[in-house]
């Protein structure tokens, strides 16, 4: 392991939904670290608990939702522990978010200059003419034209890749160690998505910020995460760096995500066409997941023990954890 | 430039509007017939000769149309004529009857609105809490209890029981309170005021509670807290000014009919105002009053509904001025 302590340190993190037909897991003993300036990618089909554990950082999970248990060490201390006043002032200054809607995420009756100088103003007590020049700036940066004039347009005056833009302008307005981008390339078109994670992955570096990258889509994480954390209905299965991943893949899961993945050498249509595997069964209903292995129900290794046992995350090879009973990760009853 | 414009066809319109409205009004009290000849025939001593004079005396001779001008004329110089039961000018009637309705009913718009926003906030962001469910249930009970029911009850607690509080009137009829017409005046406005209050409290609770429960489900809202904006800040200037786009119709259409949504109040307390009026007016077929204080009425409710739609534009920048 590196000597150096990670920047974010998230330790079996447990957000349950308490509904009216149940407890439902959503996100149920949850391990995984982000270094300093590197990218996590937390990949998982929607509903497995990505979002979610992503708010939870920011102790802003919505109710009926609550964080139940674990550790979410920022810089050594556990946010979790936090008073909600020392918590707000972590949050857009420390840590900051980008979302997935960009249509929906910023303010529709502010101008975009009201609502980022907002931020900065309260942050760092700067005054709203100290903070305007900033502001500009950084739209400039997130490759915004003509930015002065764009502080006075409101957010329906721009198309969906702009806003996504001034989005993470909103995000890097102070300057944080740790971005959490919640699918923020989702709701844009494909050539703008290649511009925004372009945009990203430059401004990652620019800033040497760490950032976790939540996404279902694997092309995206190929192209942006130094590491990667694949979650399954509330539960980590594998984690690895993105070469090991994409190479040597351990969890059956990770294996049948990647195999259903379309591959540009492959033809799907004509006469030698091929059929693009699915992984069988739907992703489980987490007010009442599955026994042992969550995706044992799914899984074509699954034997009579993975019904029975839980497995308990395991180094394979040094930073490659896997939970797989198959793959030698003990089990536990649960 | 595109708002002055805009201003402006919607100014015209209204015009249009009210004239539109004088149109109908004017039509209807004609179609009842000779006002005179319904008050007074059948009444011993009145000859058709008196009933023809008397007739001539209200300027109600002759066709429709030049009667109709006549009296657009002289009501654009505000003038509506005498009220054919009190025997007083019409604008004059409106304007003391007026203000006394707008005395009651601008405090209790004005306290509704304040004490709803801080309810509504409360239950808003408690969503699904006690507190919430008893906001709701409360806001349902007064929204359905019939107006006299709670007007009754006040003045038996606050008159009768407790006898603090005047029961009738606008000013006491002997001695004034402190021997001071602003402070006997205020005295006597409290129940009133409370009562109708109450009622716009409940309605205007309902409506922005769920609105604002709406907003507060919105990805800005929790984009505004993950940007590290103090709860009071997200609630109070991001989602409150989002949640009141959907109330501002209510409250235009509150203060464009408040002279005359008070009667129940006014006749419960006594309250010298312009419904109370009109309804009696209506029983008496008094019709220069009718006729007066539906135009008033109208004119007050075209206007609300311009500054409305003028306010629409200030608060809501997605609004295009086409």
């Amino acid at each position: 392991m590196a000597a150096a302590q990670p920047l974010l340190e998230v330790r079996d993190l447990k957000v349950h939904f308490f509904t009216r037909e149940g407890v439902v897991r959503a996100v149920d003993g949850v391990d995984y670290s982000v270094n300093r300036a590197e990218t996590l990618g937390i990949v998982g089909e929607s509903g497995s608990g990505k979002t979610v554990s992503s708010l939870a950082m920011l102790r802003l999970v919505p109710p009926p939702a609550r964080t139940v248990a674990g550790q979410i060490l920022f810089d050594g201390e556990d946010l979790l522990t936090r008073t909600p006043k020392q918590m707000a002032a972590l949050r857009g200054r420390r840590i900051a978010m980008i979302f997935q809607n960009p249509a929906t995420s910023l303010n529709p009756i502010y101008s975009i200059g009201a609502q980022l100088t907002e931020i900065l103003t309260w942050h760092e007590k700067a005054s709203r003419r100290d903070a305007e020049p900033r502001v500009i700036e950084l739209l400039g940066l997130v490759g915004i034209s003509d930015p002065a004039t764009r502080l006075r347009q409101y957010p329906h005056e721009l198309s969906g890749g702009m806003r996504q833009r001034i989005g993470i302008a909103r995000a890097l307005l102070c300057n944080p160690s740790l971005v959490l981008a919640d699918e923020p390339t989702t709701a844009l078109d494909v050539t703008i998505q290649a511009q925004i994670l372009e945009l990203l992955a430059e401004l990652q570096a620019r800033f040497r910020m760490s950032m976790v990258l939540v996404t279902h889509d694997m092309g995206v994480v190929a192209r942006m995460a130094t590491r990667i954390t694949v979650m399954y209905a509330g539960r980590v299965c594998e984690t690895a760096d993105a070469a090991t991943i994409f190479n040597a893949p351990q969890h059956p899961y990770t294996r049948a995500l990647l195999e259903s993945m379309p591959r540009i050498d492959h033809s799907y249509a004509g006469p030698a066409r091929r059929v693009l595997p699915s992984i069988p069964g739907r992703p489980p209903n987490l007010l009442n997941p599955p026994s042992g292995c969550r995706f044992h129900d799914r899984c074509p290794e699954a034997q009579v023990e993975c019904r029975r046992l839980l497995p308990v995350e395991t180094a394979v090879a040094p930073g490659h954890i896997v939970s797989c009973l198959r793959r030698g990760s003990p089990g536990i009853v649960a | 430039m595109g708002t002055v414009r805009y201003i402006l066809r919607r100014l015209i319109f209204s015009a249009f509007l009210i004239i539109g409205v004088s149109m109908i009004l004017f039509a209807m009290i004609n179609a009842i017939g000779n006002p005179i000849e319904i008050l007074l025939a059948e009444r011993p001593g009145i000859t058709d000769e008196i009933i023809e004079s008397i007739t001539q005396y209200y300027g109600l001779g002759g066709s429709v149309t030049d009667r109709y001008f006549t009296w657009l004329g002289a009501i654009i110089r505000f003038d509506f004529g005498t009220s054919i039961i009190y025997n007083l000018p019409v604008s004059e009637m409106l304007l003391t009857y007026g203000l006394e309705t707008l005395k009651i009913q601008i405090p209790a718009i004005l306290i509704a609105l304040l004490v709803s926003v801080l309810i509504s906030v409360l239950a808003a962001t408690r969503q699904y809490s006690r507190i919430d469910f008893g906001v709701i249930a409360g806001a349902m009970v007064g929204h359905s209890l019939p107006g006299f029911l709670l007007g009754i009850l006040l003045i038996l607690l606050f008159s009768y029981w407790l006898g603090i509080l005047p029961s009738y009137g606008a000013y006491s009829t002997r001695n004034l309170l402190m021997d001071s017409m602003v402070i006997d005046g205020l005295w006597h406005m409290v129940l009133p005021v409370a009562m109708l209050a109450f009622f716009n409290t409940a309605t205007l609770t309902l409506l922005l509670r769920a609105s604002l429960v709406d907003v507060l489900r919105q990805d800005f809202i929790t984009a505004a807290r993950a940007s590290g904006l103090p709860e009071r800040r997200v609630v109070f200037g991001h989602a409150l000014r989002n949640a009141f786009i959907p109330v501002l119709t209510y409250l235009g259409i509150l203060f464009g009919l408040m002279l005359g949504t008070a009667p129940v109040t006014e006749t419960v307390f006594t309250w010298p105002g312009l419904g109370a009026l009109y309804i009696m007016a209506i029983q008496q077929l008094d019709y220069p009053l009718i006729m007066g204080a539906t135009m008033i009425i109208t004119f007050m409710l075209v206007t609300a509904t311009l500054l409305t739609d003028i306010a629409y534009v200030i608060i809501d920048p997605r609004i295009r001025l086409a």
